[in-house]
């Protein structure tokens, strides 16, 4: 294909790729480096008290908002390098809270606290949705070919559920008289509050992400099965190989590119856990990096955004799901690499 | 090595009858081709044989011991397939290995037997590769050597050659053959290619909807097809069968005036091969247009049209022939195939 005619294909996606993705990250990344602040005027005012004989006079220097012609404030913009990033992170305090090997007075920095629980959310629903959404897709292969659709049907109802709502409903079933509580109270004969606590709120909140998004692992991992080579499977079965054996060996290799796929959407997804902070209401004592952005763009007592801030810890999201996603692709790369050698 | 027997087998899904009372018995060290077309039962078969499938009625012994109710792995039996059916993460040491693996046969017979299968199959050189990095002959070898290092009863080869190239065909075809002669290992292979069966087998079982239509050496399928689908499906070109009558001792057709013919009175399907009928300048018996030359390198193939059928006749390489002439073609009577028209079973049996 000729260079001109790739671009006149490519163009249109590349520059709304710029427009939608590129454009906003770069807008991002200068918002955490400068502050936006009001320009302020030191004013010098006189003032005078009458006195019997002469008055009594004290220069006063008020400090006040700079105001335009129109009456509006001034503001201005300034570049402040890593300040943002320095107050979120709180690197000193920080580096002393792990120098003692106190993770409880690190929990004190909100962004530390939110990254624990963000990474704790993201590499245990990971094997669990894998899991889980493996055996299902197993067990539904194995179901009857009439009964399957409506199992599909049925399976994939908590994915299609709006996070916020499915998490509202998870929550709903769990608070003091909800369905579930009063269950469990009945069973195990003690009273049982699940939101008084952060561990078991963090428990259903990844209960929660697991319910909601292993039917996708299991369409995807069901679709794959679909074209496991059939020879292979049965050449395993002549040659006596277990179930288990079946699996690590036929089903696992040929589903690979598609657990590595999953893997690398969960990861992306999980890293930016929002709605379960939120249908969950569990700011109290979880909260995760995404939420800790949407509190700093949220208005203070004062009226105030921390606009630079809030875009601070969006990088660092960002730069944290950058991360996670080295090991999967890296892996992708090797083996593409080890393909196009062989 | 064993016997292998199938009694009154038959398999049916619902209405769908794949395999219609299947009978056979199969020597020890026999090599045994199933041929057919496409959905004829013999696949279904031979997946019967390795447990893949449960009979719907009927019983399959190997060596005088009844295995219905056995898994695959208990009944002995090794098993080649079309796709190779290696596993993709292993090496082709560890793929050939893994059946011993599994029956947990000591590690130093294990490592002897693997490098001697492989040796068998000439992939020595290649036991540390995966099997996305061979070539399709390459894996199938893999497949060949994974299947005699478990030292089975039966072979069973689901169409081994239908993935690889025509010049590997070949190569791969002379080497299962050698391998079946060294190792005298009863061998069941399926196939639709009437080459392989006819160069691989000891004796060939042609099949057609589900049912056996002949049992027989190749030789004897080719020359004496016991039914006009057999001698329409084996040979290349297929036999040609002209419909039409005796009449008075003479055999009557469209298009064709009558020329003599022994065979009983009646409307009857007159078969004969390709390389047993000439073109004649005079005293034909049959005649037609000449609808193709077909040049095959060792012959010319000349295909006439006569009536509404057509009728292929090979004649030396040098023979040319011009497209729409009217030819003569001489048949030799020793040669001709009658069958009946209604059932299609053959008359003449000497």
């Amino acid at each position: 294909m000729k260079n001109r005619t790739f671009l006149v294909f490519v163009g249109p996606s590349l520059f709304l790729m710029f427009l939608f993705i590129a454009g906003p990250l770069m807008s991002v990344a200068w918002q955490s480096v400068h502050i936006t602040r009001a320009v302020y005027e030191e004013v010098e005012t006189e003032l005078c008290t009458p006195g019997f004989l002469t008055q009594k006079c004290t220069m006063e220097i008020r400090t006040q908002p700079q105001l335009d012609e129109n009456g509006r404030q001034i503001s201005e913009t300034v570049f402040v390098g890593f300040e943002s990033y320095k107050n979120l992170l709180q690197p000193q305090v920080a580096f002393e809270n792990i120098k003692e090997g106190s993770w409880a007075k690190l929990s004190n920095i909100n962004f530390f606290k939110a990254l624990r629980f963000t990474l704790t959310f993201t590499l245990i629903t990971l094997p669990l949705v894998l899991g889980i959404g493996l055996l299902v897709a197993l067990t539904v292969n194995q179901v009857i070919q009439s009964l399957r659709g409506p199992i599909i049907f049925i399976s994939l109802l908590p994915f299609v559920i709006t996070p916020v709502i499915g998490a509202l409903s998870f929550r709903w079933l769990f608070v003091g008289d909800g369905i579930l509580t009063a269950l469990l109270e009945w069973w195990l004969e003690r009273d049982i509050a699940m939101f008084a606590q952060g561990w078991t709120i963090e428990v259903l909140m990844l209960s929660y992400r697991v319910w909601h998004v292993a039917p996708f692992a299991f369409i995807v991992f069901y679709a794959g099965l679909q074209t496991v080579n059939r020879d292979t499977l049965e050449s395993a079965i002549v040659d006596g190989a277990t179930r288990w054996q079946r699996l690590k060996l036929v089903i696992l290799p040929h589903l690979s590119p598609l657990i590595l796929f999953v893997s690398i959407i969960h990861l992306m997804d999980s890293y930016r856990v929002f709605e379960e902070v939120i249908g969950f209401r569990s700011q109290a004592h979880v909260i995760s990096l995404q939420w800790l952005t949407y509190n700093f763009l949220t208005l203070d007592e004062t009226g105030n955004r921390m606009i630079s801030r809030a875009s601070a810890s969006s990088m660092l999201t960002m730069i944290g799901i950058v991360f996670l996603l080295l090991f999967p692709l890296r892996s992708t790369w090797r083996e593409h690499q080890k393909r196009r050698s062989g | 090595m064993a016997d292998l027997e199938l009694r009154n087998i038959w398999k049916s899904w619902g209405d769908f009858v794949a395999v219609r009372d299947f009978q056979l018995e199969i020597s020890d060290k026999e090599f045994l081709v199933l041929l057919g077309p496409s959905g004829c039962g013999k696949t279904t078969t031979m997946r019967m044989i390795a447990g893949l499938e449960d009979p719907t009625s009927g019983e399959i012994f190997i060596g005088n011991r009844k295995v219905n109710d056995l898994e695959p792995k208990d009944r002995d039996v090794s098993m080649v397939f079309q796709n190779y059916g290696l596993y993709p993460n292993l090496n082709v040491y560890d793929n050939i290995c893994f059946p011993l693996k599994v029956r947990k046969v000591l590690k130093a017979e294990q490592d002897q037997r693997v490098r001697k299968a492989a040796g068998m199959v000439e992939i020595n050189d290649l036991l540390d590769r995966r099997p996305a990095e061979l070539s399709g002959g390459q894996r199938q070898r893999v497949a060949l050597a994974r299947a005699i290092v478990r030292e089975p009863n039966v072979f069973l080869m689901d169409e081994p050659l239908s993935n690889l190239d025509a010049k590997l065909r070949i190569s791969t075809r002379a080497q299962i053959k050698n391998l079946q002669y060294e190792l005298k290992v009863t061998t069941v292979y399926v196939t639709h290619d009437q080459t392989e069966a006819m160069t691989l087998a000891d004796r060939v079982v042609v099949m057609n909807q589900g049912e056996i239509q002949q049992v027989g050496s190749p030789l004897e399928i080719y020359d004496r097809p016991q039914n006009v689908f057999v001698a329409g499906f084996i040979g290349s070109p297929p036999m040609n069968l002209i419909e039409g009558s005796i009449q008075d001792g003479q055999f009557v057709c469209e298009m064709n005036k009558g020329f003599p013919l022994s065979g009983p009175e009646g409307p009857i399907a007159l078969g004969f091969r390709a390389e047993d009928a000439e073109i004649v300048s005079e005293g034909g018996q049959l005649k037609g247009l000449v609808y193709a030359m077909e040049l095959l390198g060792d012959a010319t193939l000349i295909t006439l049209r006569i009536g509404g059928g057509l009728m292929c006749v090979k004649m030396p390489k040098d023979f040319r022939a011009k497209m729409g002439q009217e030819l003569a073609v001489f048949l030799k009577p020793a040669a001709c195939h009658l069958f009946k028209t209604d059932s299609g079973l053959r008359l003449n049996q000497s």
